[in-house]
């Protein structure tokens, strides 16, 4: 775990954790690991690893009716096999759900097999109406318990999205 | 087993769990069966997702039982849930896995492989250890009690093998709610048996 990462990591855990966030429900993508761990290791939290992306919307939906704090958290392709259970489910109930992913094929990842996330991540956002929330920098993690906050109002989804320099350093 | 006549079995089961019906015909069939309105959550629309829903709020309030109902048709869809239903392993919550060996929904539609699925099968091969197995009223009066017991120490999980709809039963009332209808109803519900604050709010 590099410095930043971990660092950021801690931070966003504790931002999560200062909003009430209890369950974290969570696929991986390499650059969240760090989060992950940390998240897997703090007692704050129950960490659920879920089969596949659509079970954490389940899992955090169903929470918030049990009026536990939740947030989901998975990589950009993970989200983009996520659309259907969001708009049945926290659309159509107008139940929150806080979902963090990763912004994979922008600038800074060097992986070819994201540049689809890259071209087509946030227009799949817009597309849904989903407001999201660009986290590039580690003074801007503060501004997860006010997106938090906003899912609770809004009663309806909304992404954070974590960068690569964020997340693992620039390079 | 007749779906309907499997489904107010169950019913007259009931305490006072709260329910999770899944898309399809298990929110029909939970309707006619009690025309509950308030502790129960028609989750319709949510293809293989009702279990995980149930699983997060049984997770969130460890004090009240919870039923979640799911066709095998959305089973199909997402058979590794019950790998994090036996991580999470909340004894709190029962899965009933309707086998209708069609998609009810779409007007029984074929289900791939339905006539070898074993569902328990896959369930004990994933490390549930609380699996029945129900295919009569019979054996649902006899076996309830245990499948209910309250010292359960681990998730259940329940197959009721089940004759799909006939095109009658297929005519049958959808429950008559708007989502945020029942999102309201079945929270302040949960906030009433609780105490919790689901919503945050009341005006």
């Amino acid at each position: 775990m590099s410095g930043q990462s971990s660092d950021s990591a801690k931070r966003i855990a504790d931002e999560l954790a200062s909003c009430g966030v209890k369950l974290v429900a969570s696929l991986p993508d390499n650059w969240v690991m760090d989060v992950i761990n940390t998240i897997e290791n703090d007692d704050r939290f129950v960490h659920v690893p879920v089969n596949r992306e659509e079970s954490a919307v389940g899992l955090c939906s169903g929470a918030y009716m049990g009026a536990m704090g939740s947030a989901a958290l998975m990589g950009a392709s993970g989200f983009m096999t996520v659309v259907y259970a969001i708009t049945k489910i926290n659309y159509t109930y107008e139940i929150p759900l806080f979902l963090m992913a990763t912004l994979r094929g922008a600038v800074g990842d060097h992986h070819k097999h994201h540049i689809s996330n890259g071209l087509y991540l946030l227009p799949v956002l817009d597309a849904i109406s989903m407001p999201y929330q660009i986290i590039d920098k580690p003074e801007d993690i503060g501004l997860i318990s006010r997106c938090y906050r906003h899912t609770r109002t809004y009663a309806r989804p909304l992404a954070i999205l974590f960068t690569r320099d964020l997340l693992r350093g620039a390079h | 087993m007749k779906y309907l006549d499997c489904f107010r079995a169950i019913a007259r089961h009931r305490t006072d769990e709260i329910v999770v019906a899944s898309a399809g015909n298990s929110c029909q069939a939970w309707w006619a069966a009690t025309r509950d309105s308030v502790g129960s959550f028609y989750l319709d629309a949510s293809m293989s997702l009702s279990s995980m829903f149930a699983s997060g709020i049984a997770l969130a309030q460890p004090e009240l039982k919870v039923w979640a109902f799911m066709g095998d048709g959305a089973f199909c869809m997402n058979p590794g849930m019950l790998m994090v239903e036996r991580q999470m392993n909340l004894p709190n919550l029962t899965h009933f896995l309707v086998s209708n060996r069609v998609y009810g929904a779409t007007s029984n539609a074929g289900l791939p492989n339905f006539k070898d699925n074993d569902y328990a099968a896959i369930a004990r091969g994933m490390g549930l250890e609380r699996v029945f197995a129900i295919s009569s009223i019979d054996q649902l009066e006899r076996e309830f009690p245990a499948l209910k017991a309250a010292n359960a120490k681990a998730h259940t999980f329940v197959v009721l093998e089940v004759e799909p709809f006939t095109d009658e039963e297929q005519k049958i009332e959808q429950p008559p709610f708007d989502g945020p209808e029942l999102k309201f109803r079945f929270g302040r519900h949960l906030e009433s048996k609780t105490g919790a604050s689901v919503f945050g709010y009341k005006i």
